[in-house]
């Protein structure tokens, strides 16, 4: 709302200069019927570019108007237009109310071409009123006030939602009602996204900054023409669409990490790095010699890091009489960020009685982090008349990540002996640096042609693409044993021995050709609006992944021992594996998918009682092609048809509230390198192995929720849900030889429920808003081993089952955000509080333990003060309490990881 | 089975023949010839291959051979085995290599350097034998630059490994895990393991024999015990006993040294009557083994210098300390639950407990792939005559493969009962 007054004062300011008597308009919008003030709403005077929209109050104020004649439109989403006609005087304030009234067709959904302003909260709330659907939205505006900075950190405030990151932070996946990512949907205007991950179909939310979004989506139910892999939900990140007025906005921001005000960011040479391996520049046959491997991408150095900066900028105009549409947008962000982690691994304990895990590990680890995130978008629509619409989006993100990785692991028990005293044993060093280009593009074609009063032809053509290159992520491995002699009481280090290096390639690609064609019917029974819908979608999906590794091992000294480790420069090496992996790497493997689906859906408006429903068919072919161990499935193919009905009732209570129900079934897929069989090498520790029979999950969902619209920016829900999940996919313990393996691998069944409450309060400049989930899950895991009696007689394992809750899942999910705004001073304030409970991240291979992240509690900061007519200068501060993620096992921590606080301030220009 | 059972009919027959014409002549044994099952023409093979190798063949594995569940690949007496490409034999039915003392098989790559082939992958074989067979210069990296053990099990099944050598290896040189039933017994593991690698390494709820081997300048620990950290099997559970284990460990450098026998994560068995001489450790069983189930004793240790210096720190840019090693104190290390034994032979200079090698060069640490120009039978007068014990209870009586304990302690007893290398 503020950025729309600015716009008006903007151009109003922009008036001045030409007249120098001109008069002003004020007026309130409300609803017609319930009184309600309509914040949001907008009014524009026709034949000229001058508008506003409604604050808070639902007041609007439009000042320095020529004196004349003109034509006033109200506009809300939902509601009909209505102009009147009015006069303009000089040096006077004229007043005109509008009382809008709701446009039931408007709201269900599509049919008008055009604009609905979307980016306001009041637009947002809007659309989750309105929608046939169950949905979560978060508009520009409110991402604009908040701590956040990029859609990860928008979504895990969404009633519901948690977020999944991995070591380090640079990854980040929505888990939804606590089912995981993959569990969950992707979109990008609409569009299912490629996946620029070598093994799942995800893509970080991350790396998508916030500032070119127009809205953020959560679909917790599905209708039938929505794509159906979605059990726990689906994201769909909006990005910016034409204005209705000219529109550029520019922001920058400077911030910096406590982390890297308490140690030292570890940096490398990004110089000399090799984009290919030698078996790619080479050819086959290629026996790579020592001096192919740079050495400078190991030389590691502390540095303090300059501070982290943004930028970004959009334009968006209508052309020849708002016909053509154009928005373009950039944003660039150099981002330095890391963690520390401290934790312990334990093992089965042959000398306690019962078994409990014991830790046999200390590992510290150390990331030092930057990202280059650099987005482009581009929109253009054109409106051939009120009835023809074409529209074309490109949105490309580019994102670079520069990564050191230092670890150290210090034995307490184990193959080469442990700890006699704290402060000894034998201790590993792993120093690994990681440069990553990621680029994911989506282009989207799409027209809407209203052919007659009955029917309405929509369709869209979509090229997602997203490739991914990883050049010579080097991995050097080192030793050293710290002793001590009880009689003298002296500790003794040995000399750091150089153990291994590993220089890895990879790229992998996906790419998604999609074409959807829908048509809508209406019609009326009896003066009750019917809606037949029927259309179909066809989807191309594939994937090449490739990986090269080799590996490069000391040089042994004259004789015969193993060298000493001093410096990168000085070490010599033999490539233990001169052909490279190539091929042969567990990682390298085609997939594909296609899928062909069809769906019927009507919707029928009584006058209290709205039902939807219809049914929804996927038809999936699905598989991989391997090119390794010729004893091994190399290619499999599987096939499957879902049949998903769904049906929805929603009945308004009142003006104010509506009594939501919904069925819904939904499915989801296994990820390509589930299925891909390949044995990892049998090196120790622990890997994962792809399961060729894995069936894809499919469930029936239930949902209830009661919603309350007291006033146009407060609301109210309360919601529960059940789920039943056939065959979900976990990932188990499968047998261990000198490696722990795991598999994915089907489930019978598994049960999730919750309920779900959200509110927004506003008195005078406070608000309040928050949203608690509560998430209860169950599955039967018949992978763990009997930890007092962990095998059979044949030397079996001798497993039992379990009941736990899902991977990912957290029990409590809770965000409050205490708000100030002052439209006076132009100024807002809030302060975000998170907790979200205990939440299971891993599963033991025994009975009785699991992997549990320690309850979290979160605080983050952020205000915005407008100066003058165009500027705002802002600031957003996270994870104020220095929150720490902590995972326990048994009785002891196996990992804490430490973030640390950042600081963020910024200036905005709008126009 | 038809064929096994008129076979040994015909040896009962025989035998009966010799017991009851013994007094008058030497007896005539017929040995009735069988003509091998499914032969094996000599030449190029790769792929998946079943049936007999045969003796006086010339054999050259061009790319890796699988022997599939169910099949059997049997090498006859004095077959000869070339590897090229860097390839390894997958076992997942039967293998037999069956050489004898007169007519070993032999196992070499073409070019006879160390690391250039794959071994033996018998991970989920139905069944190992190995005798009188020489397997060399193994060691090279998987397709993936993955590194490969000489031989290794990973099956609840019998494996028989006797009178071999398996020389210049590259890491493991025998890995015998997951309830692997094992006899292996006087043969000669020699300069294996570059910079890592043990000799006989034992996890995952293997049980049996190890006896009268020999491991000579292995990377790692010559015969190690464990059982896991993720306990799906019963503890590891061997009898060593009678070994020769001389220069272990030193490859791998201080912060890993490697022991001449160690037990730990879990495992449990007797450790007796072993000679180690200038291992960079000696016995050591970890805190994390079966402590109360590992019985030892009756073992000798021996230096042939009070200290070993390793200069290799020294070329470090920039220098660092020299390590000196202390190997007496390193007999049984500080820090473990292994303690000398009042049945040990404890050398406490260079003047006791001398096992008497009939030659030994004296050495600590030697590269891989070394030779061995030594000699490790006993003299007369060394500490290790008589000295071994015969009545400790052995856990694995079924897998003993007809030896037992000797009076003397080491591979070479003076009663030539032990290793016939």
């Amino acid at each position: 709302m503020l950025l729309k007054n600015l716009l008006v004062i903007l151009f109003l300011s922009f008036n001045i200069y030409c007249f120098a008597q001109t008069g002003t308009l004020k007026g309130t919008i409300t609803d017609e019927r319930t009184g309600e003030k309509l914040v949001g709403a907008s009014v524009s005077l026709g034949g000229t570019t001058i508008g506003a929209s409604t604050d808070v109050s639902g007041n609007f104020t439009i000042n320095n108007i020529k004196p004349g004649n003109y034509i006033i439109k109200a506009n809300y989403i939902g509601y009909n237009v209505i102009s009147k006609e009015i006069t303009i005087n000089a040096a006077q304030v004229t007043t005109v109310n509008f009382k809008l009234v709701i446009n039931s067709d408007a709201l269900q959904q599509v049919n008008i071409v055009g604009r609905l302003p979307n980016e306001t909260e009041a637009a947002a709330m809007a659309n989750e009123r309105y929608s046939d659907n169950l949905k979560n939205v978060v508009s520009a505006q409110a991402i604009a006030k908040s701590p956040d900075i990029n859609a990860a950190n928008v979504l895990s405030r969404v009633s519901g939602i948690t977020i999944q990151r991995n070591a380090g932070g640079d990854d980040a996946y929505a888990i939804i009602r606590g089912l995981e990512p993959r569990y969950n949907n992707t979109l990008i205007n609409g569009v299912q996204i490629a996946s620029p991950d070598s093994k799942t179909r995800l893509v970080s939310l991350s790396i998508v900054p916030s500032e070119l979004l127009s809205r953020v989506e959560v679909d917790k139910t599905l209708t039938p023409e929505m794509d159906a892999d979605a059990i726990g939900g689906t994201v769909n990140l909006v990005f910016k669409d034409a204005p209705e007025k000219r529109e550029i906005n520019v922001s920058g921001t400077i911030g910096y990490e406590q982390l890297f005000l308490d140690r030292k960011f570890i940096d490398f040479s990004k110089a000399n790095i090799s984009t290919y391996s030698p078996f790619e520049i080479n050819g086959q046959g290629y026996l790579a010699l020592p001096n192919d491997f740079t050495r400078s991408n190991l030389d590691f150095s502390k540095i303090n890091p300059p501070p982290t900066e943004t930028f970004s900028f959009n334009y968006g105009e209508r052309f020849f009489e708002k016909k053509l549409g154009l928005e373009i947008g950039n944003v660039y962000n150099n981002l330095y960020f890391g963690s520390n982690t401290e934790g312990n691994s334990g093992s089965w304990n042959p000398n306690s009685p019962d078994h409990r895990p014991k830790i046999d590990d200390i590992i510290t680890r150390n990331i030092s982090s930057r990202q280059i995130l650099n987005n482009f978008i581009l929109h253009l629509d054109y409106k051939f008349n009120d009835k023809n619409k074409i529209s074309l989006d490109n949105v490309f993100l580019y994102s670079r990540l520069e990564e050191a990785n230092f670890a150290g692991d210090t034995s307490i028990t184990g193959g080469n002996g442990g700890r006699t005293v704290p402060g000894t044993g034998p201790v590993s060093f792993n120093r690994q640096s990681t440069t990553d280009n990621q680029y994911v593009e989506n282009l989207k074609l799409a027209g809407k042609h209203v052919l007659n009063n009955s029917f309405v032809f929509d369709w869209f053509g979509a090229f997602s693409n997203a490739f991914r290159r990883v050049p010579d992520q080097a991995n050097i491995s080192s030793n050293i044993a710290i002793s001590y002699n009880p009689s003298t009481q002296v500790f003794t280090k040995t000399p750091e021995y150089f153990d291994n290096i590993t220089r890895n390639w990879g790229h992998n690609e996906d790419k998604d050709y999609d074409i959807s064609g829908n048509l809508a019917y209406k019609t009326s029974i009896k003066n009750s609006p019917l809606e037949i819908k029927i259309g179909g979608l066809y989807r191309n999906k594939s994937r090449y992944n490739y990986e090269d590794e080799y590996v490069l091992r000391p040089l042994a000294n004259s004789d015969g021992s193993k060298p000493v480790f001093s410096n990168i420069y000085t070490s010599q090496w033999t490539v233990y594996n001169p052909l490279g992996a190539n091929a042969y790497n567990v990682n390298n493997y085609d997939g594909f998918e296609y899928i062909t689906s069809f769906y019927g859906q009507f919707k029928f408006n009584l006058p209290r009682l709205e039902i939807f429903g219809g049914v929804r068919a996927e038809i999936t072919s699905e598989g991989f092609n391997i090119r390794q161990d010729i004893t091994n499935a190399q290619g499999v193919t599987d096939n499957y048809t879902d049949i998903l009905p769904s049906l929805n009732f929603k009945y308004k209570l009142t003006e104010k509230a509506n009594l939501r129900l919904v069925y819904f079934s939904s499915l989801s897929r296994p990820a390509f390198f589930e299925l891909v069989p390949t044995t990892p090498q049998s090196s120790g520790g622990s890997a994962e192995k792809g399961n060729p029979n894995l069936k894809h999950s499919t469930a029936n969902n239930f949902d209830i929720r009661y919603e309350l619209f007291p006033k146009g920016d407060e609301q109210f829900f309360i919601g529960a849900y059940y789920k039943d999940l056939i065959n979900p996919i976990e990932l188990t313990y499968v047998s261990s030889g000198t490696t722990t393996l795991t598999q994915p691998q089907n489930a019978p069944h598994a049960t999730v429920a919750g309920f779900e409450l959200a509110f927004t309060k506003f008195m005078g400049n406070f608000g309040l808003s928050g949203n608690y989930a509560y998430n209860y899950s169950d599955v039967n895991d018949a992978h763990k081993i009997d930890r007092l009696n962990p095998f059979s007689s044949n030397n079996q394992p001798n497993f039992v089952t379990e009941h736990r809750m899902l991977l990912g899942a957290s029990v409590h999910d809770l965000n409050t955000s205490l708000l100030y705004r002052n439209i006076k001073r132009k100024f807002n304030a809030q302060l975000a509080f998170q907790f979200l409970g205990k939440t299971l991240i891993g599963t033991y291979a025994y009975s009785g333990d699991n992997y549990i992240q320690q309850p979290l509690t979160n605080l983050a900061f952020s205000a915005d003060k407008s100066i003058g007519k165009h500027l705002t200068i802002f600031t957003k501060l996270n994870n104020l309490l220095n929150t720490h993620t902590k995972v326990v096992l048994y009785n002891f921590e196996n990992g804490n990881e430490v973030t640390k606080a950042t600081y963020l301030v910024g200036m905005r220009y709008n126009y | 089975m038809k064929t096994l059972k008129i076979n040994l009919f015909i040896v009962a027959i025989a035998l009966l023949a010799t017991i009851t014409s013994c007094q008058k002549e030497k007896p005539k044994v017929i040995i009735p010839v069988l003509p091998p099952s499914n032969p094996i023409t000599a030449g190029n093979i790769s792929g998946f291959i079943k049936g007999t190798m045969l003796t006086g063949s010339t054999y050259t594995v061009t790319a890796d051979v699988h022997v599939k569940k169910g099949d059997t690949l049997l090498v006859q007496p004095g077959a000869i085995i070339v590897v090229k490409n860097n390839s390894q034999f997958l076992i997942e039915g039967v293998f037999q290599s069956l050489g004898t003392q007169a007519s070993p098989v032999t196992f070499d790559s073409d070019t006879h350097q160390p690391g250039t082939w794959g071994g033996f992958a018998c991970d989920s074989s139905q069944a190992v034998t190995m005798k009188w067979t020489k397997v060399l210069n193994t060691g090279g990296p998987d397709n993936t630059g993955g590194t490969r053990r000489t031989l290794v099990v990973a099956a609840p099944v019998k494996v028989d490994i006797e009178d071999s050598w398996f020389l210049n290896g590259q890491d493991d040189c025998l890995g015998l895990f997951k309830g692997a039933q094992i006899t292996i017994l006087r043969n000669t593991l020699q300069s294996n393991g570059s910079t890592d690698g043990e000799g006989i390494n034992i996890k995952s709820g293997a049980t049996g024999v190890v006896a009268y081997n020999v491991v000579f300048s292995q990377a790692g620990t010559g015969i190690k015990l464990e059982t896991a950290k993720v306990i799906t099997t019963a503890e590891t559970n061997v009898d060593v006993f009678n070994n020769t284990l001389v220069s272990n460990g030193w490859r791998r450098g201080a912060a890993e040294p490697g022991r001449g026998v160690s037990a730990g994560v879990s495992a449990k068995g007797n450790i007796y009557n072993n000679i180690i001489v200038n291992c960079y450790h000696g016995i050591e069983i970890f805190l994390d083994a079966d402590v109360a189930n590992v019985k030892y004793g009756n073992n000798l240790f021996y230096a042939t210098a009070n200290t070993f210096v390793d200069n290799t720190p020294l070329a470090a840019t920039p220098p660092t300390p020299a390590v000196t090693v202390d190997i007496r104190a390193g007999f049984y290390p500080a820090g473990a639950a292994g303690v000398a034994q009042a049945s040990d032979v404890i050398s406490t200079s260079t003047a006791t407990g001398n096992p008497l090698f009939k030659t030994f060069d004296n050495s600590f640490l030697n590269p891989n792939g070394a030779a061995n120009n030594n000699d490790f039978h006993l003299q007369s007068g060394s500490a290790a005559i008589g000295k071994g014990s015969t009545s400790f209870t052995i856990r694995n009586p079924s897998l003993l493969g007809g030896v037992t304990p000797d009076t003397d302690m080491g591979a070479y007893p003076t009663d030539g009962n032990g290793n016939k290398h």
